[in-house]
């Protein structure tokens, strides 16, 4: 602190420090003058020997300065204030500098930015990196993440040795009524645990016990925005009893405004699990999200090897024989699979920034070779060389700095933009531009000012005095030099081609993913679903969804209307298994199962569904004792292989006597029902009014509308509320937004590569002129005298073309072995889809080599017009 | 002529600041004096270069171990002198004790028989 001060002190008497120490050498000279004097020598002499045992002066001055601290920070206030003046004498150059820094790193800014919201900042739990999911592990079956059955996870809790608790929660959508008008929330059961588990409290009131989960009291925890929604923020909500699918509930705790958990950001109530003691020993019933805490010094592989252990002992008993569990990280559940996305986009940006930076490299390298004169002659009057690379790497962290702030003036509208790929499952995430971005981007800046300054400040400062003095200012480059810029072309060709190849692997998938058949019709359907808890019973239940959709139909504007269990393309995993006629309920296999769907009549005509053969429900289908099904392709390839189903008769869900027997009447053809990027499954439908088999009600309708879906949507529910005024409706969508919510992640991905390969695309072809035309404009009086000596005008643009086409051939096999290598990493992003890499490489070939060929035309052609005359005057 | 030095030793790598801080112990001295002074106790086996007495002697200012002040020399003239501070005066009996342990050790590396015979 101390020296500090005495800095500082110094710093205020600079000038007079100056001047003392001129009037001290000034001393020392005279005095050692004098004493050569008294040694014999003449005045004349001695002064002059006195003068050349000091050696430079100006050094000395220097190195003397430089023992009072502060020059370097003076220097480099120096060199700044130098940098900016160049900076404002080639505007030209610096605005090309500056537009492709910002280039570069508004966008690596940018997805930092996302990155680190999704994957780097704490989840808003209490030592969130010890929290994990645990899921059943059924490869056996083809599937490695299911839920877990209370059977097993109750075990769980009770015997496991490396977590602290385990908590979990269950679907459980609530229709919250009574107090206003019926609404329809996203709600969760869950254990006590899921608190502690967590380790997050209430804003205000508190948490539900395990004693009240145990005992089935009846209380809410709710969410910080259903509080404000509904409530009004009021603070005497604690103790208020609200209606929850018309049973009393008191609300106990609203959690803060921050708080959200599996598998959605948007859960309003969270209410106890309480489940019944049968429920404890079920095995089949799959339907909980698990999460846990490490105890302190587990590691994720002991958790993992201790959990399937154990599973395999708890399972033993289970029919489907024993299994292991999966240990995910929380963070890594959640982030799902946006987290390849932003790795791949961030590894993009990054490429895209050192293509900016080897372009800058570039045009510094030519840039200093034409201040050669300047280093020579300051070389000569004793600069030093490493003070001549901190003048031009200052120079270079000048450009930097104001490249990153335009980047980053550039990074705020891809941040709106990227914020809708924070994923569902975590919490809404405004990206802004906080004191983590700006470090980054400072960070950034700096790396990037080595990457593209160091280079050319070594080779600008290595210059001879004698021979750059002697070129008499013009720019001059060895065959060196060539070396190193035609590398550097090379590597950014290479990267280029690299990120064109992902992008254009990506845009064949998305193309894909785009043409996937939905077995749908998609444009013109409105989707909604409501809730049918109030009608259990089966006579009630169908009377008031055939009267609902008679309501419905008679709209202006809706061309048919039917009801399912499950909106399609939506997911729900639920499958059952199946018994085929003639098979043993004791041996069939555990692959045996299928997703299960109640429709109604109209369900598949309203849809556009088509059929490979039988047919669809129809009007004589009436309640029976040996009703009908229809299958999809798949469960009609998987369990007869070139034959027809139809006709075959099958049992599903209730397997015992009591179960109906079902007659295969028709095969559909495949309805992506689990979503556009997901696999097809064999699939059973039955119609809703046909049996009383207990499971899945028919809650989510579909409307075939001829006008634009949102006029209708109040007339909608109009018509329901003039059937049952009670009558929550929800999740009001088009299928369009269905499917553009599925494709979000790979339509934005797709896009931010594409522009990234673009842009690098003319980052690369950008260097490659440039590069060129340097060379031209160096080599005039050599091609003057060529010329001169007879050579034909088409000769010249030949040779510069065939080294730019070498170059650009050279990256590009070079780049085409790094794609090869870096698209493996993005598989996931390929969902499933095998691209035509020939297509995509040729593509990208193709567009590289025109694109080169227009930018080595330009300076090749320029090369040709070379005036012989004109080029030697100037030697 | 001035008598060359038949060999002169190279000055040891932080040595400098020790000769410096030594010379200064006999009273105030500006920048000549100290070089002459240093170059004739060592019977001009050590010659220090001007290139380095005066960033040594203001890197030492900087420390606070010298403090310097302006005064006129023998022959009338005005001159940067320098003087030790207590804090210099501290620093010299540790550089000089860390300096005789440096040299005991490398006398009985290089004499390793002396030790025998003790």
């Amino acid at each position: 602190m101390n020296s500090f001060f005495r800095k500082l002190r110094w710093l205020t008497r600079r000038s007079g420090k100056e001047a003392e120490l001129k009037e001290e050498l000034q001393f020392h000279l005279e005095e050692e003058a004098k004493q050569r004097q008294e040694d014999g020598l003449t005045e004349d002499k001695a002064r002059w020997a006195a003068r050349r045992e000091l050696g430079n002066l100006l050094v000395v001055e220097e190195n003397t300065r430089a023992a009072w601290g502060w020059t370097r920070l003076e220097q480099l206030a120096f060199d700044a204030g130098y940098g900016l003046r160049q900076v404002r004498r080639n505007p030209a150059f610096s605005a090309i500098a500056i537009a492709t820094l910002a280039l570069g790193i508004g966008g690596i800014a940018a997805m930092f930015s996302a990155v680190d919201a999704v994957l780097i900042r704490p989840l808003p739990y209490g030592d969130a990196d010890r929290l994990v999911m645990l899921w059943d592990d059924f490869t056996g079956e083809g599937r490695s993440g299911h839920m877990p059955a209370p059977a097993e996870w109750l075990e769980w809790r009770r015997h496991n040795v490396v977590f602290t608790d385990i908590a979990a929660t269950q679907p459980g959508d609530a229709t919250l009524s009574g107090d206003s008008e019926p609404e329809q929330v996203p709600a969760r059961k869950a254990t006590a645990s899921l608190w502690s588990v967590l380790g997050v409290s209430p804003l205000i009131g508190r948490v539900f016990t395990e004693e009240e989960d145990e005992k089935g009291v009846r209380v809410a925890v709710i969410s910080h925005g259903l509080w404000q929604r509904r409530y009004g923020g009021a603070p005497d909500v604690l103790g208020r009893k609200i209606s929850v699918n018309d049973s009393p509930y008191e609300v106990i705790g609203v959690m803060p405004r921050e708080f959200f958990f599996m598998p959605a950001r948007d859960i309003d109530l969270w209410i106890p699990a309480s489940f019944p003691a049968a429920m404890k020993t079920n095995f089949s019933w799959h339907d909980a999200q698990v999460v846990a805490r490490l105890k302190p010094g587990v590691t994720l592989e002991r958790a993992q090897e201790s959990m399937a252990a154990l599973s395999r002992q708890v399972t033993a008993k289970d029919f489907r024989g024993p299994h292991a569990v999966v240990v995910k990280p929380l963070r890594e559940e959640m982030a799902g699979k946006t987290q390849t996305a932003l790795i791949v986009l961030l590894c993009a940006s990054a490429a895209l920034l050192l293509i900016a930076c080897v372009n800058l490299a570039n045009l510094l390298m030519s840039r200093s070779t034409t201040r050669g004169r300047e280093v020579a002659l300051r070389t000569a009057l004793g600069a030093e060389r490493g003070r001549l690379v901190a003048q031009f790497l200052t120079e270079s962290l000048v450009l930097a700095v104001l490249g990153a702030v335009a980047g980053l003036v550039l990074a705020m509208p891809a941040m709106r933009f990227l914020e809708t790929l924070v994923p569902e499952t975590m919490g809404r995430v405004r990206l802004v531009l906080d004191w983590r971005v700006l470090a980054f981007c400072s960070g950034v800046a700096m790396v990037a000012t080595l990457i593209f300054g160091l280079a050319p400040a070594l080779r600008g400062s290595r210059l001879a005095p004698q021979k750059g003095l002697r070129e008499g200012g013009r720019g001059t480059a060895g065959a060196r030099s060539h070396w190193l810029q035609h590398s550097l072309i090379v590597i950014e060709t290479a990267l280029a081609v690299v990120l064109l190849t992902s992008g254009g692997l990506l845009l064949q998938t998305f193309q894909q993913l785009r043409n996937t058949d939905l077995g749908i019709r998609s444009e013109k359907l409105l989707t909604f679903e409501t809730p049918l808890f109030r009608y259990r019973d089966f006579d009630r239940r169908v009377a008031f969804v055939n009267a609902q959709l008679e309501q419905i139909r008679a709209i202006p504007g809706v061309v048919n209307a039917g009801a399912i269990s499950r909106i399609p393309l939506t997911a729900g995993d639920q499958a059952t298994f199946y018994l085929l006629a003639g098979q043993s309920r004791d041996n069939i296999s555990r692959r045996q199962v299928a997703l299960t769907r109640v429709v109604t009549r109209d369900y598949f005509h309203t849809i556009g569904a088509r059929l490979r053969e039988g047919r669809f429900f129809e009007i004589f289908d009436r309640r029976s004792e040996s009703p009908v099904a229809i299958v999809n392709e798949s469960f009609a390839d998987r369990n007869f292989p070139g034959r027809s189903p139809l006709g075959a008769r099958l049992k599903f869900g209730n397997l015992n006597e009591k179960g109906y027997w079902y007659t295969i009447t028709g095969v559909v053809k495949e309805i992506r029902d689990r979503g556009v990027t997901e696999e097809l499954k064999p699939t059973i439908y039955r119609l809703h009014e046909q049996a009383n088999q207990s499971g899945d009600q028919p809650s989510g309708i579909v409307v075939r509308t001829a006008v634009e879906p949102a006029a209708i949507v109040s007339a909608v529910r109009q018509a329901i509320w003039s059937v049952d005024k009670n009558q929550p409706l929800w999740r009001v969508r088009t299928l369009e937004d269905i499917v553009d919510g599925q494709l979000s992640t790979p339509t934005q991905s797709t896009t931010l590569l594409s522009v990234f390969a673009l842009l690098a695309l003319l980052l690369a072809s950008l260097g490659l002129y440039g590069v060129l035309s340097y060379a031209v404009t160096q080599r005039v009086n050599e091609i003057g005298v060529r010329m001169a000596l007879g050579a034909r005008s088409s000769e010249i643009p030949l040779h510069f073309g065939k080294r730019g086409l070498a170059l650009t051939l050279t990256g590009l096999i070079i780049g085409l072995a790094l794609a090869a290598i870096a698209t493996r990493s993005m598989t996931s992003l390929l969902y499933g889809f095998r691209p035509e890499y020939v297509l995509t490489v040729t593509a990208v070939s193709f567009i590289l080599l025109v694109v080169a060929a227009l930018a080595c035309f330009v300076p090749a052609r320029r090369a040709s017009r070379v005036d012989p005359v004109i080029a030697l005057r100037s030697e | 002529m001035r008598r060359e030095a038949l060999s002169r030793v190279e000055l040891l790598q932080g040595t400098l600041d020790l000769l410096i801080l030594r010379t200064l112990l006999a009273g105030p001295a500006h920048g000549h004096a100290v070089a002459k002074h240093i170059q004739r106790t060592s019977e001009d086996l050590l010659q220090v270069e001007t290139g380095s007495l005066y960033p040594a002697l203001h890197r030492l200012e900087a420390k606070g171990w010298i403090a310097p002040s302006w005064d006129l020399s023998e022959k009338g003239k005005r001159a940067r002198f320098y003087r030790l501070t207590p804090l210099g005066r501290k620093q010299l009996t540790a550089e000089r004790s860390k300096w005789e342990a440096f040299s005991r050790a490398m006398t009985l590396v290089l004499n390793p028989a002396d030790q025998g015979t003790q």
